[in-house]
């Protein structure tokens, strides 16, 4: 067993951790403040929509703030074990964007080429971006998940799933 | 009653179609379970607009599938791979793991499984036994008590399932923020939608759900992907010998013992009561050498402690339509797609269909031991997938599940959005399951806090007019104080790696970052 005392990047984890705190806090100031706006019917007789975006808002208020006060006192976050996860590696941002990006590229993309084109172009770059080999075979799989998850979905389930002109047309028959 | 409306359940769940769903559930929850990355809860999520085209029956038996499976399937990735993703699996993964590298996994892997299916089915026994009364005791219940119960839930899922309080409290507070998002149902106004119309109908439990659970793991595992070929220990070795079996019935009932009672309490879950088994198996065993080396009974006990927890949780799930864990919020979630308000009066006017899921439950779990003795070769198969396919793939589904609902692309950028979130919430390790049951419970908290207001013209203290509400308040504030008030007089909770070696829970007092299990 390994024991590590400090993370090689406890200075940067501990802003995290505290921007998250603050972020937190002010997401109930949010809640506080919006929670004013929001209209009351006149025929509401006690309790109306804003008390519990109230209550909700201060207790956000109240963790965001004890948990920045805890973290600036020295508190950690618990290590997070994944079992795909290498606690000792350093943030890979590079994939991180790359997934996101072709994620939200594949969900503009649904409605132009269809659905299993677009997730194909998504799994071969997220698949990039995590290391796999080669481009071609990435993305020939995706399609294929793409095209049977579709076919087993629309087909049998009647889950409304844009399928793209060429896969509609192949399948129309059925 | 009980005996007779559960045979009935057994005559509706043994029709071929029920049988189907049931089988279709296990071997899906048992490949989830066994695959990284993805879990039980968000595969419940994934599939929720099933209910759509699927009867209820049908549905939630496939659900209940899934739910007992994944916990069959945790089991022989914590015991082949010794990186357990799932709290519930670090204490089986302590022994299991070491009897995998001793040659012994075959053994271990049947422990496990015969363990899960012999607490499974006595904790389906005693949740069927102890549903009627419960339900019977919470029949009287008040829209205060009711407010009272959904408190001590929040409580106890924020402070007592993870190992930071107050992190959990945060992830709820987050949860409980997007269960505001949309239209106040009572007055019908809009609240926090930012003027988006989209928003007014809500984010929706399977976009949240599915957000912060897949999409938000697949970024975490990514930005840390662990590189090079996938390392699983080979299973073979003989098989669990008589001397195995000795050893091992025991741990299974003791761990049935914990394990049950625990996930029935409001304040639920399977890691205090793993916790507890393996503790308790360490100090009676009759081998205390092999522990820390690969005992069997450190796989038998928390393994048994981790399924009947499973079913304890639905025990308040089905007679209080009050979720403890992740994975029920989401059935509270399906049920709730059929228009049926899971609490006191399920029983009564959905019996059938309860005593129908239970039924399968018993039926999932023979299923599920022949699924997992005989076939474990084709699940430690999956193992080996190359991890950018697998998480490119729960990436395809998060898509497909998400879409489904509503047909919309914006759900998806929402979807990558919370994503996000969960992220970071994962990166600074902040729980998630809390989050999800507050998206969940915290409309019901409120509704029937308001129904309780309104009956009282206002006067707050209908909230404590009941003896039961006052006991469960009481308890809620024990829950949500009590850790802090340990913290500052005991330390910080030990790891699993502490109580293996020195064998009892205890406290400790320096603050240290502790990182665990990673000897490879």
């Amino acid at each position: 067993m390994s024991t590590r005392l400090e993370e090689p990047t406890t200075t940067q984890r501990t802003t995290g951790e505290l921007v998250l705190a603050v972020l937190l806090a002010a997401l109930g100031v949010y809640l506080l403040v919006d929670a004013g706006a929001i209209a009351v019917p006149g025929s509401t007789n006690t309790l109306g929509p804003r008390f519990f975006p109230y209550l909700v808002g201060g207790l956000t208020v109240a963790t965001g703030a004890f948990l920045a006060l805890r973290v600036l006192r020295g508190d950690r976050a618990p290590s997070d074990d994944s079992e795909d996860v290498d606690p000792d590696a350093p943030t890979d941002w590079r994939a991180v964007a790359v997934i996101a990006v072709a994620f939200l590229a594949h969900a503009l993309l649904i409605n132009v080429i269809g659905w299993p084109l677009a997730v194909a172009l998504m799994f071969a770059a997220v698949a990039w971006a995590l290391g796999a080999v080669g481009i071609v075979r990435p993305f020939l799989i995706g399609l294929a998940v793409g095209c049977i998850a579709w076919i087993v979905f629309v087909k049998a389930l009647d889950v409304a799933l844009p399928g793209g002109t060429v896969l509609e047309f192949v399948t129309s028959w059925f | 009653m009980g005996i007779d409306a559960l045979l009935g359940g057994f005559a509706d769940a043994i029709t071929p179609v029920n049988l189907l769903f049931a089988l279709l559930g296990v071997v899906l929850g048992t490949a989830v379970g066994v695959l990284p990355g993805i879990g039980p809860a968000m595969t419940v999520a994934l599939l929720l607009p099933a209910t759509y085209v699927l009867e209820p029956t049908a549905a939630l038996i496939m659900f209940a599938g899934i739910y007992y499976g994944g916990m069959y399937g945790g089991s022989t990735t914590s015991i082949l791979l010794n990186t357990p993703g799932e709290s519930s699996s670090i204490m089986t993964a302590l022994e299991g793991n070491k009897m995998a590298k001793a040659g012994r996994g075959s053994a271990a892997l049947a422990t496990a499984a015969i363990g899960s299916f012999v607490a499974g089915t006595i904790a389906t026994l005693l949740l069927a036994l102890v549903a009627p009364t419960v339900v019977d005791l919470a029949i009287g219940i008040t829209a205060a008590d009711y407010f009272a119960l959904a408190v001590i839930a929040f409580v106890a899922v924020a402070t007592v399932l993870g190992s930071s309080p107050l992190r959990g409290l945060a992830s709820l507070c987050l949860g409980l923020y997007l269960g505001l998002v949309g239209t106040d149902v009572i007055t019908g106004q809009e609240r926090f939608t930012l003027g988006i119309p989209q928003l007014s109908d809500g984010i929706d439990v399977v976009v949240v759900a599915v957000a912060l659970f897949a999409v938000g793991e697949s970024l975490f595992v990514a930005s840390r992907l662990r590189k090079g070929a996938v390392q699983v220990i080979d299973h073979k070795g003989s098989w669990m010998t008589k001397e195995d079996f000795r050893r091992s019935w025991k741990p299974w009932l003791r761990g049935t013992a914990f394990g049950f009672p625990f996930g029935a309490l409001p304040a639920g879950g399977a890691e205090i009561p793993t916790f507890l088994s393996y503790a308790t198996e360490r100090k009676l065993t009759t081998h205390p050498e092999d522990f820390g080396k690969g005992a069997i009974e450190g796989v038998a006990g928390p393994e048994a402690a981790n399924n009947a927890a499973a079913a304890g949780v639905l025990v308040p799930l089905l007679t209080l339509g009050l979720p403890t864990s992740a994975t029920a919020a989401i059935i509270l979630a399906a049920f709730q797609g059929y228009g049926i308000q899971p609490g006191p009066t399920l029983l009564t006017t959905e019996g059938p269909l309860v005593w129908a899921l239970i039924a399968s439950l018993f039926i999932g779990n023979v299923m599920l031991l022949v699924l997992n003795l005989p076939l474990v070769g084709v699940w430690v198969k999956l193992l080996t997938i190359p991890r950018p396919y697998l998480y490119a793939g729960i990436l395809v589904f998060a898509s497909l599940g998400s879409f489904a609902v509503n047909a919309d692309p914006l759900d998806l950028v929402i979807l990558m959005v919370l994503g996000v979130l969960g992220f970071v919430m994962r990166r600074y390790g902040w729980p998630v399951a809390p989050a999800v049951i507050g998206l969940i419970l915290g409309p019901i908290a409120e509704n029937n806090l308001r129904r309780a207001l309104a009956i009282s013209d206002g006067d707050l203290s209908v909230l404590v007019d009941t003896w039961f509400s006052r006991i469960v308040l009481l308890l809620a504030l024990v829950a949500l104080v009590g850790p802090f008030v340990l913290r500052l007089v005991q330390g910080r909770r030990a790891t699993p790696e502490e109580v293996q070696r020195d064998g009892h829970l205890e406290h400790r007092d320096d603050e240290s970052v502790v990182t665990s299990g990673k000897d490879q």
